[in-house]
């Protein structure tokens, strides 16, 4: 029996994963409501795929609200997402708490895996003090590497490249019930000392960091040079040293707060080791900026436009809030911070998934449809890639705007129907078509 | 990178601009009448701040709750040397043993981009401040020392950094638009160095004085560059200015005797600050320069 505590999207998602291997899962979270609501097959939020494989497995898994039942687990994962605040930096004490709850309930011979995002010393730190909660058990700690992805969490929790595991001694085997459950993942396992994992996890968003950061280094430049990052990508992919999957697309920053923690964890480190950090500082200064990619391009292409033409506050249609598409998550999400600082202009949003409980200013309007929220706007910006939104038609964008301006950082509209419709057609990395206005 | 303390636009009591008599001062004045504000006019003449006694003068002149914006410096058309640094440094430990005292509502100083080190690019209100001349160090060393006065009465502090400003009344004759204007009207010839390579950002006058009136009205605080964000070679801009001035202006050029350097400037902190304001293009701002000029000199 495989027991999971904490029901945050990575204990959702790893339960069902794992029940979908064919184990028994028991699945605790505080909530009664929630576990209802998951033992009736409902998730409480947009993961493609999981609901349907949530539903093919429930005769596997449990959810519960009673911490006693996962004293029959010979493994219990720590599964609780650990928040972050606005600078990135984790807060650690809800994890705390429940590994408190639930390490006095586990039973003789269990092994306990933090799969939560915890910074570098935190599993140590954690064995000695299960050591002092033994009470005559005997509990191996292991820490395991997470690396969900939101909006493709189901297929990364199912077909994982390879585990990651950290232990207080890597040269000694894995228990048995815990072998078994990765080898059911057919791939790599590799075990190393506690810190060497954490650190792990922090290294692989580090190079994903980077490689974004080049990306959006050089597509800005592309923008200015008349040059297109789409055409310079192909190259780099058949570069071994790059690789076919490296992350190359230009995009309005790092957001979703995963990135965002380890970075801040780097520079917490740095900061008391007296490491280098410089480039990470780079990295961080290269997102914000490029965050407000569409906030200057609004006040160099259509806000001044609107106000010699005397209008003065024009309209903006705004299709995506959530951070990227396939989750509800707006952590971070440039789209917020975006109309936070267009607040004298009318904004006319729409999301397929995320509605806002609260209108982030009194010229905030959330939208029932992609086209509503075009009528009689000035422009339009495409903030996330939802892939409902490249099926709209151009004609019918143009019908109901009254501006001939089309911000499409990510490529989600065919540009060139864009511009024979007579838009002026902004994208990330690409020269800029436009007409004269 | 700045802060309203008023998020809707508020009238403040008095505004006493220090320096008045100036270029930006003088600007900053008119604008501010012109949005009726009232407005204390000290130039120079009035209140000598390289003297001991103009701490006591300025309290005198200062009401409590008045919002204060200091322009006042010797710039550096009047000389770049140490005697110079040290009368402005001076001046600034004057205002700033007046500021630790007064009861000020608000204050506004008018610095430099000179304080950004020479590699700061684009530059931001964050880049690194390493200045490689006196009037950067002058600026840098002068908003230090008022915040370090007002922190101790907390009073709100707003430091403007704006980029090279430009302006008909202006008469410091430095390289850039003011320059090429006079040079193209008077001698119809325009001088570069090397051959206009650099680039660099210029701010109308009248832009700078609707920022400061901006932030008086919102009792910001914080660091704000002001900058269009869009830079231009000086080549350019020569040929701007020939193409007002009429076909016989020759854009003459030198041979270079410093490597090509360009400014360039990330505006975003301006359009979060102030998203309604509107910078004026560089073309219109030259055009009105160019009809005043031409009406002052009488062609």
């Amino acid at each position: 029996m495989i027991g999971f505590a904490g029901l945050s999207h990575l204990g959702i998602v790893s339960s069902i994963a794992t029940a979908a291997k064919g184990f028994e899962v028991i699945a605790y979270g505080e909530t009664a409501a929630l576990c209802d609501r998951l033992n009736e097959g409902k998730i409480p939020f947009f993961e493609p795929e999981l609901e349907e494989l949530l539903a093919s497995n429930k005769q596997r898994i449990h959810f519960t609200a009673d911490a006693s039942e996962l004293s029959r687990c010979e493994v219990i994962y720590f599964a609780l997402d650990v928040p972050t605040d606005d600078s990135g930096r984790s807060d650690l004490s809800a994890l705390d708490q429940l590994i408190e709850r639930v390490v006095v309930l586990a039973r003789n011979g269990a092994t306990l895996i933090v799969l939560s995002q915890v910074p570098p010393g935190f599993t140590r730190k954690l064995a000695r003090r299960i050591e002092r909660l033994e009470d005559g058990r005997s509990l191996q700690i292991f820490y395991q590497v997470e690396t969900l992805i939101f909006g493709r969490a189901v297929e990364r929790a199912l077909h994982p490249e390879r585990f990651i595991v950290g232990s207080s001694d890597p040269h000694e085997s894995l228990p048995k019930i815990y072998s078994e459950l990765l080898s059911a993942f057919a791939c790599p396992v590799l075990v190393m000392r506690y810190e060497s994992a954490e650190l792990t996890k922090i290294s692989i968003n580090m190079c994903l960091v980077s490689s974004v950061s080049v990306a959006n280094t050089m597509a800005e430049l592309c923008e200015k040079i008349g040059a297109d990052w789409t055409e310079i990508i192909p190259a780099l992919k058949l570069d071994k040293r790059i690789g076919q999957h490296a992350y190359l697309s230009p995009g309005l920053g790092i957001a979703g707060g995963n990135l965002e923690r380890d970075l801040a964890t780097v520079v917490s480190l740095a900061n008391e080791f007296g490491t280098d950090d410089s480039v990470v500082d780079a990295w961080i200064s290269n997102s914000r900026y490029r965050r407000d990619w569409a906030l200057r391009l609004l006040h160099r292409e259509v806000i001044p436009r609107a106000q010699q033409q005397e209008k003065k506050n024009p309209v903006i249609a705004v299709w995506g809030l959530a951070y990227k598409q396939d989750t509800t998550s707006t952590k971070n999400s440039p789209t917020l911070s975006l109309i936070d600082v267009l607040k004298p202009f009318s904004i006319r949003a729409y999301d397929p998934q995320v509605v806002l409980d609260r209108e982030p200013h009194a010229n905030f309007f959330q939208s029932s449809s992609a086209i509503e929220a075009c009528k009689g706007a000035d422009a339009l910006l495409i903030m996330t890639p939802w892939r409902e939104f490249s099926s709209i038609s151009v004609a019918q964008i143009r019908d109901a705007m009254t501006g001939r301006v089309v911000v499409d950082p990510y490529g989600v509209l065919d540009a060139g129907a864009c511009v024979e419709a007579g838009f002026n057609y902004f994208k990330l990395g690409s020269p800029s078509i436009k007409e004269q206005l | 990178m700045i802060r309203h303390l008023e998020t809707e636009a508020t009238r403040p009591n008095r505004v006493v601009v220090l320096g008045a008599g100036g270029f930006v001062g003088q600007d900053i004045v008119r604008h501010l009448n012109e949005s009726q504000i009232e407005v204390v006019s000290l130039s120079s003449s009035d209140v000598d701040l390289t003297k001991p006694e103009s701490v006591e003068r300025l309290r005198g002149m200062v009401r409590d709750g008045d919002s204060l914006v200091i322009v006042s410096a010797i710039t550096p058309d009047k000389g770049k040397d140490v005697a110079t640094l040290m009368r402005n440094f001076t001046m600034g430990q004057h205002v700033s043993a007046f500021l630790e005292e007064q009861k000020c509502s608000h204050v506004l100083y008018i610095s430099s981009d000179a304080v950004y080190s020479d590699d700061a690019n684009p530059v931001r209100e964050n880049s690194c401040c390493d200045p490689n001349s006196f009037h950067g160090l002058m600026h840098l060393v002068r908003e230090r020392l008022f915040s370090a006065a007002l922190q101790k009465i907390k009073t709100p502090y707003l430091i403007l950094r704006p980029c090279a400003i430009y302006g008909a009344q202006d008469t410091h004759n430095s390289y850039g638009p003011n320059r090429f204007l006079r040079e193209a009207l008077k001698e119809h010839k325009i001088k570069l160095f090397g051959q206009g390579e650099e680039k660099r950002d210029h701010i109308y006058i009248k832009d700078l004085s609707r920022v400061a009136a901006l932030g008086l009205l919102h009792r910001s605080q914080g660091v704000l560059n002001v900058a269009t964000g869009n830079s231009i070679s000086f080549f350019n801009l020569a040929e701007m200015i020939a193409r007002l001035c009429g076909d016989d202006v020759k854009i003459e050029g030198s041979p270079r005797a410093n490597p090509v350097t360009h400014r360039h400037f990330d505006t975003t902190a301006i359009h979060k600050a102030f998203p309604e304001f509107e910078i004026t293009r560089l073309e219109d701002g030259i055009s009105e320069t160019f009809e005043e000029m031409r009406a002052s000199i009488g062609t």
